[in-house]
């Protein structure tokens, strides 16, 4: 690792927002751009800037479910904030440098498997978009995400629910006062994967301190246990003490030092929209810190000094890591089925709300309980659009460990729902071959996209 | 009539060209004295010439490359004021480092005040250790200079013959770090810069030329000798710039080539992108240090016609030193000129003595002379080959921060080869080769950086930031700060107000014919939204009078032209 450059792809979409107010618009990173220009910071030898460049349709099919079809959810620079965390990790694989910054916009946390449209800002997900690249091109398996976002990470923690070679790791405001109203330390993952999800929701207010508590006793000895090959950090900055939509209390400095102590292969932008404030110095900070560079000086001009936290929120915090970690520490001999129950099917209900395109979805999920693999996966979805428009689609997911009684089943369960009616289209993503294929009902037309071929 | 002259490291070359015709050519070597170059230089193409005739003169130097490298300049403090953020540590700067308190951020709001007993005693400091030239920077100065001008004007109260530099007058784009070098290096030789200026002039003007003298900058653009006392180090890197211009001039308009620079010790490559040179998209380095010098992207390839050869063991191998000329010519070691005159690709110096370096390798390894002349070329070849690959691949890793920007970025290989310089005819049939090219050798190739200096238009460029909200504008260029008072300001107006601060530039220079045509090179426009609602707007221009050459030179060869 040493001698070995930090890479940074920054990307500030200058010609992209979702409307010309929202928080996600245009001048969302000039500040931060100004910041880190007039520092200087990429003249230094111990970082070195990348061009971005563009994922494919097919590796965001290879993670999504997109309604109809990949080319009506995203626009370029979807694909290109994406593309910049798969070049930033291809780079970090091959050991041109030791680790990366994905300073990108659009983010893409809150988008989960299946996207009828955007929610939380997010149409596709950049972090799980790169898992399943980093398994499908460089065959690692284990997989570690850190969500430092103020919301819960409640996309990424849908589309790894089910599978235990990725551990999700989400550390919030709680939902009870924030949007998406999710993340409770009971959602701990489903029963091929328990306790692959941990959620720390923390009450507004809590600062520095509480935040590196959390970290220090909860998150390091969990990463230490899981061993993962690659960790990924989806740094969203919005708990910073000047955030406009989040009510923390962290600093850059305590930004810098969490990244410094989780050591991720890739830092992902996520949320944040004190966009001056907070952005440009805990952008620089982060940077600095993966770039192992002293970001003690770095400091917003408004600095407030220690914060004075609430001991009784504090003391709640320090009870709920106590649980999660023997959570953790049991995981393994806990009787699954006292939770789960039994039957040779796991099925959750869910109703997803869209809030940036007011869509209302209705989901079943259903996973295959198999005794040899994480199992395939089958989303019943209904996405309503005001009264009178809506889409209901069928989607069978067959994971990359996939068993062949699995692969088969899955397989059948998509030849089967191609032949009901209701459904508008019918999509099959098998990770195992990395093959999607999608049907649509209307036309009676099957596409099938096997991704690119080697070389290309 | 325009004359065109290159001050190189060896050699010293002069045109002088009437209507796009080549009239006279002249190469002198280059003597210590850079004014007695340029003065022999001048007068060997002027034979016969009156100077009345002469409308334009134009010359490069490498006087500030020399005063760097051989750090022949006084000393220089530094009073830095960076405020919060990169610990300053991690930047090699030169000079005695003295920092004081204070900050401004991105948009130029004030968040630590100055402390003016502090910056006091730091100036005492500075004179105790005898210090009369000082620079003082700030950290986001560019957007607002109040700390740099407040620290200035104390000091300068207190010792008036201090020569100071501001950064914000040096350098208006942001990077804090390459606008301490400039600043540093601006205030280390300007006055040396302004003696030699005058120098020229007078030199000049007892010619009796009456025509405008300018000189070469290292983007490719020229500024009049008088205006450019301001920005000594717009001069530097500007002799890669005159043979890259040259090309231009010489190749039809619209081409995209490779410019190869085979000299001595090194191998200069240049690009020009559908007929126009490309600029390095980030400032020069210098001695070293990053700066805020905008150059052409040159790459310097330690390998030229002198460089030394050896065998090592079973191997030959290409060394980046010089350890005098070529062993045909009367050196010490076998280089690839030997091997160009073995091959009979270059008619410089003695056949035989180039055999013998040629068997002083291959002998022991039972090579013929000319086996080991070619493996010495495909190593030289290799090599520039090499480089020019990466000069395509960085150019097209160039970071975009736009989604057109990064949409729109494709693939350009270059249709040409242009070989200048004295190695060019020897390799560059065979680097074309490589790289699927055509090979051209121009016409009065050995002058094309003199017609390069010849040719090259003068550049003004004019960097508007307004800030709405704030009220303000600033401009780059011109280090100023003033007040927006119009409350409907928006991008028209402020590309309006951007051409009438260019228009004033030019005049200030004296240029004010070359304003007619404005490029807009860059624009920013930002809607400043808090709360959901829209507050102000950011508006950042960069426009410029057009780049490029004032005409390509003609196919016709004059009579009586030596070569």
């Amino acid at each position: 690792m040493r001698g070995k450059k930090t890479g940074l792809v920054f990307f500030p979409a200058f010609d992209w927002a979702i409307s010309p107010t929202h928080p996600e618009r245009e001048e969302r990173l000039l500040y931060t751009r100004d910041q880190i220009f007039e520092e200087g910071v990429l003249d230094l030898p111990q970082i070195k800037e990348y061009a971005p460049r563009l994922a494919t349709v097919h590796d965001v099919a290879r993670t999504h479910f997109c309604v109809p079809r990949v080319q009506s959810q995203v626009t370029e620079a979807h694909l290109i904030a994406a593309g910049s965390a798969l070049l930033l990790a291809d780079a970090v694989v091959s050991g041109e440098i030791k680790n990366g910054f994905a300073l990108v916009r659009p983010p893409g946390h809150h988008a989960m498997r299946v996207v009828h449209g955007n929610r939380g800002f997010c149409n596709i997900n950049n972090e799980a978009i790169l898992v399943e690249y980093l398994r499908r091109h460089h065959g690692i398996r284990r997989i570690a995400i850190v969500d430092s976002d103020v919301h819960h990470g409640d996309g990424t923690q849908d589309i790894f629910y089910h599978d235990p070679d990725v551990l999700f790791i989400s550390f919030h405001q709680d939902g009870r006062t924030i949007y998406p109203g999710t993340g409770f330390p009971h959602e701990l993952g489903g029963p091929g994967a328990y306790a692959r999800t941990i959620n720390i929701p923390l009450p507004p207010g809590l600062g520095d301190e509480t935040f590196h508590y959390v970290v220090d006793n909860l998150i390091l000895p969990i990463l230490r246990d899981f061993q993962p090959e690659f960790i990924i950090n989806s740094a969203g900055q919005d708990n910073h003490y000047t955030d406009p939509l989040g009510s923390m209390r962290f600093t850059a400095w305590g930004y810098a030092e969490f990244t410094s102590k989780l050591k991720p292969h890739l830092a992902v932008l996520e949320g944040g929209y004190a966009i001056e404030t907070a952005l440009p110095y805990v952008n620089l900070a982060i940077l600095l810190a993966l770039a192992g560079l002293d970001y003690s000086r770095v400091r917003e001009p408004d600095w407030p000094g220690a914060v004075k936290e609430n001991p009784d929120r504090v003391s709640r915090v320090k009870r709920m890591v106590d649980q999660l970690l023997r959570v953790w520490e049991e995981r393994d001999n806990i009787d699954i089925e006292k939770i789960f129950g039994r039957g040779p099917f796991y099925e959750r209900q869910k109703k997803i709300f869209y809030d940036t395109d007011y869509i209302e979805e209705e989901q079943l999920e259903r996973v295959r309980r198999c005794p040899s693999c994480p199992g395939y996966i089958t989303v019943d979805s209904q996405g309503v659009r005001g009264y009178s428009y809506s889409t209901r689609v069928f989607c069978v997911s067959v994971p990359f460990q996939a068993c062949g009684a699995c692969q088969a089943e899955a397989y059948d369960a998509y030849e089967r729902a191609k032949g009901l009616d209701v459904y508008q289209y019918v999509y099959l993503q098998d990770k195992s071959t990395d093959t999607f294929f999608s049907f649509e009902r209307d036309k009676k037309r099957e596409w099938v996209s096997e991704g690119p071929k080697v070389g290309e | 009539m325009h004359i065109g002259i290159d001050v190189g490291g060896t050699f010293t070359d002069a045109v002088l060209m009437d209507k796009g015709l080549v009239k006279a050519v002249a190469k002198i070597p280059t003597s210590r004295d850079l004014l007695t170059s340029l003065l022999q230089a001048l007068d060997a193409v002027m034979q016969g010439v009156g100077g009345e005739q002469v409308e334009r003169v134009v010359f490069s130097t490498t006087l500030i490359t020399n005063m760097i490298a051989e750090k022949k300049y006084d000393p220089v403090g530094l009073i830095l004021i960076p405020g919060p953020g990169l610990d300053i540590g991690l930047f090699r700067f030169p000079g005695e480092v003295r920092v004081v308190q204070g900050a401004i951020d991105y948009r130029g709001r004030e968040i630590i005040p100055l402390n003016m007993e502090e910056v006091d005693r730091v100036a005492d400091d500075l004179a105790a250790r005898g210090y009369r030239k000082v620079a003082v920077v700030g950290k986001f100065s560019c957007r607002n200079y109040l700390h740099e001008k407040k620290v200035a004007e104390r000091i300068q109260r207190r010792f008036p013959e201090w020569k100071l530099e501001l950064g914000h007058q040096v350098a208006g784009q942001l990077n804090f770090p390459r606008r301490v070098v400039s600043t540093y290096l601006t205030c280390a030789t300007r006055e040396k810069y302004r003696f030699f200026v005058q120098s020229v002039q007078e030199a000049i003007g007892q010619r009796g030329i009456r025509g405008k003298i300018f000189i070469l900058k290292a983007d490719g653009g020229t500024l009049p000798l008088e205006g450019s006392q301001e920005v000594p180090m717009e001069t530097i890197f500007s002799g890669p710039a005159a043979s890259t211009l040259g090309v231009q001039a010489l190749l039809p308009p619209g081409e995209t080539a490779v410019v190869v620079d085979i000299g001595g010790t090194t191998t200069d490559l240049a690009l020009i992108l559908s007929g126009q040179p490309l600029l390095a998209s980030k400032g020069a380095k210098v001695d070293d240090m990053f700066t805020h010098v905008r150059a052409l992207a040159v790459k310097s390839v330690p390998v030229g016609g002198d460089s030394v050869v050896e065998r090592v063991g079973r191997d030959i191998i290409l060394y980046s030193e010089r350890l005098g000329p070529p062993y045909c010519l009367g050196g010490p070691m076998p280089t690839p000129t030997d091997a160009l005159r073995v091959l009979g690709l270059t008619k410089l110096g003695d056949p035989e003595r180039a055999r013998q370096a040629m068997n002083l390798l291959g002998a022991p390894l039972g090579l013929s002379p000319e086996g080991v002349a070619e493996r010495i070329i495909r190593q030289v070849v290799e090599t520039v080959v090499e480089e020019i690959e990466n000069m395509f691949s960085s150019w097209e890793q160039e970071p975009a921060y736009r989604v057109w920007e990064v949409l729109q970025k494709k693939k350009v290989r270059p249709g040409t080869v242009v070989g200048v310089g004295g190695g060019a005819p020897g390799f560059i049939s065979q680097i074309a080769a490589r790289l699927g090219c055509s090979p051209v050798i121009p016409p009065y190739a050995p002058v094309a950086n003199a017609i390069g200096a010849a040719v090259a238009r003068p550049t003004i460029q004019i960097t508007l930031r307004a800030d709405t909200e704030q009220g303000y504008y600033t401009v780059n260029e011109e280090g100023f700060q003033g007040q927006l008072d119009d409350p409907a300001f928006n991008e028209e107006k402020a590309l309006n107000l951007a051409k009438r601060w260019l228009a004033w530039r030019a005049n200030r220079y004296g240029l004010e014919n070359s304003v007619q045509e404005v490029e807009l090179l860059r624009k920013e426009v930002f809607n400043m939204v808090r709360d959901w609602v829209t507050v102000g707007r950011l508006i950042d221009i960069t426009i410029q009078t057009p780049r490029g050459i004032l005409y390509h030179v003609g196919g016709g060869r004059e009579r009586g032209v030596e070569e």
